[in-house]
């Protein structure tokens, strides 16, 4: 055997367990789905399985649940990226103008990171609780009002999102506070000795040379935020009456408590559809911003 | 600047670190208290220390076994992070410097797949699963994990950079493909092989829909899964359920403390790629 010969059959030995696991685990799974989203497959009902061409796609349009949780995904995704973007440029830019310690706030702005989401949210619980938790106990405490963080339609939203921020700020700070490390020094004192403030270095050095960072933050998150799951899942179980619910938890509720497969899978294409958009509108609104 | 708003900063951000921090150190604290302190939290300070939260929650057999939950993690997490690290690391070698035939189609495909929302596989997995007879198993969590392209993506660049001069003169001295592997790819990318690791195992030890959804019996579950059960059925007594979240996340807190540096650098270095 050649020494080439025997390099390309070492090469497909290399790469066949991942090859193989990929054929398995990726490419038959997005088959499947398709294939599923086409049938109606209720695990209760299995003699009635059968190809229904776009009915599943047709019944989610009509379906208000299907609308309420793409409603409540889509206000997840509002509240938490400009929040995330806006906070996590703050917390760079103020760790980036440290003189001592920086490394100390990083790494504990970075720690809730670390953390389940199980454990997130019953660490948050216990600050939200009606009765017990402890921001009213310390609202009462300064003679506040009582807020119902998790029980009112309105609020409950946003304690999520406050929740989700002290959960995920540390690392995209982080990511922001290498790339502003980036900018060259000399740009700064150039600006400096033609006059120029710090309003105006902000708005002409730092902004456009970050850009294409802020908008890596901008769509990670925003297709982060269209798959949350466990943080309303598990602090408000997607109420009060539905108004947290989002869609991935809608999915997760018909495939397996109804286990109508057939209809989750086609909602979950329907939310790729959705992310897809959202992301490639982003990704050309990056390209043509810093071309 | 000048030197006032220097020290402003640093300041500001030093108590935002607080801020940050102290819902960590209540939770640790208070799980130290007595239920009866707990609700009314007039001093921050257990004032009676007790460790009777954490006995009563690994005394727990049937209902909660969570020593079962915490086993289970950790066998889970480390064999999807052996095998992710082997296959990945395998995969970008062959793709990166034998040059598999059609090794960059593939990981071109590999990288357009990883756009796919993890969701989309729920549904379809979990039908595989049950015709393997793998739901509620481990195997259910493990096995597909390993196909995900994160290392084989990143792990590919690593590989690329490597000398040709130090592999040439390898093979010179007669060293096998395997050897090439493990002798000179392997060590040369060492530090891009414990970050993949790392994100790997967090990764996997956080993961919560995949257990929720795979795993049926009460004792197959893992971590996550187990204290979210436990939160449901233990709502309002919390310094049970804080002892159990502080027992959950030491063991992360320790691979954080361990490798705090390399952690957040790599996370740091995901936005400056390309």
């Amino acid at each position: 055997m050649t020494f080439q010969a025997r390099r390309q059959r070492d090469s497909l030995l290399f790469l066949a367990p991942y090859a193989i696991s990929f054929a398995c685990f990726v490419v038959l799974p997005v088959i499947v789905s398709l294939t599923l989203s086409f049938m109606q497959f209720d695990l209760t009902n299995r003699s009635a399985i059968q190809f229904i061409g776009l009915r599943n796609y047709h019944e989610a349009f009509g379906d208000s649940y299907f609308w309420q949780a793409l409603k409540a995904t889509l206000s997840y995704v509002v509240l938490m990226v400009p929040s995330i973007l806006v906070v996590s440029l703050g917390f760079a830019l103020g760790l980036n103008g440290m003189v001592k310690g920086r490394n100390t706030v990083r790494a504990i702005l970075f720690l809730p990171g670390m953390f389940n989401v199980a454990v997130t949210v019953i660490l948050w619980h216990w600050f939200y609780d009606g009765e017990f938790g402890l921001f009213n106990y310390l609202l009462k405490g300064i003679h506040g009002p009582h807020v119902p963080w998790i029980d009112d339609r309105s609020i409950a939203m946003p304690s999520i999102v406050l929740m989700s921020l002290w959960w995920v700020l540390g690392g995209t700070s982080v990511i922001l506070l290498a790339a502003l490390q980036q900018i060259p020094k000399p740009y700064f004192e150039a600006a400096m000795l033609d006059g120029a403030g710090v309003r105006a270095m902000f708005s002409r050095i730092t902004l456009p040379l970050l850009r294409p960072v802020l908008l890596f933050v901008v769509v990670t998150n925003t297709i982060a935020g269209f798959q949350v799951f466990g943080q309303p899942f598990l602090l408000t179980r997607g109420g009060p009456e539905l108004v947290t619910r989002g869609l991935v938890q809608y999915i997760y509720e018909t495939a397996f408590n109804n286990y109508r497969l057939g209809y989750g899978a086609a909602m979950s294409w329907l939310l790729f559809a959705v992310i897809a958009v959202f992301a490639l509108v982003q990704y050309q609104f990056l390209r043509r911003s810093t071309a | 600047m000048n030197r006032t708003w220097k020290l402003v900063n640093t300041w500001l951000m030093r108590l935002i670190a607080l801020i940050f921090l102290s819902p960590v150190v209540l939770m640790v604290l208070t799980s130290f208290k007595p239920e009866a302190e707990v609700l009314n939290p007039e001093s921050l300070i257990p004032k009676h220390w007790t460790l009777s939260n954490y006995l009563h929650v690994l005394g727990w057999r049937e209902e909660a076994p969570f020593l079962q939950w915490l086993c289970n993690s950790l066998f889970i997490s480390c064999s999807i992070t052996f095998l992710v690290v082997a296959f990945s690391s395998m995969a970008a070698f062959s793709i990166a410097r034998l040059r598999a035939p059609g090794g960059n189609a593939f990981l071109a495909v590999i990288v357009a797949t990883m756009m796919v929302p993890a969701q989309l596989f729920l549904v379809p997995l979990y039908l595989m699963l049950s015709k393997l007879h793998w739901l509620d198993t481990p195997a259910a969590l493990i096995v597909p994990a390993t196909a995900g392209g994160f290392g084989v993506f990143m792990l590919t660049q690593f590989m690329r950079a490597v000398p040709e001069a130090v592999e040439e003169a390898a093979v010179i001295d007669g060293s096998s493909t395997l050897g090439l592997f493990l002798d000179i790819n392997i060590p040369l990318c060492a530090p891009a092989i414990a970050t993949l690791a790392i994100f790997t195992f967090v990764g996997s030890w956080n993961d919560f829909l995949g257990p929720l959804v795979f795993m049926d019996s009460i004792r197959n579950y893992t971590l996550p899964v187990g204290i979210a059960l436990y939160q449901t059925s233990y709502y309002t007594e919390y310094g049970l359920t804080l002892a159990t979240s502080v027992l959950a996340t030491a063991p992360l807190i320790v691979v954080f403390m361990a490798f705090q540096r390399q952690i957040i650098e790599s996370m740091a270095s995901t936005g400056l790629k390309d």
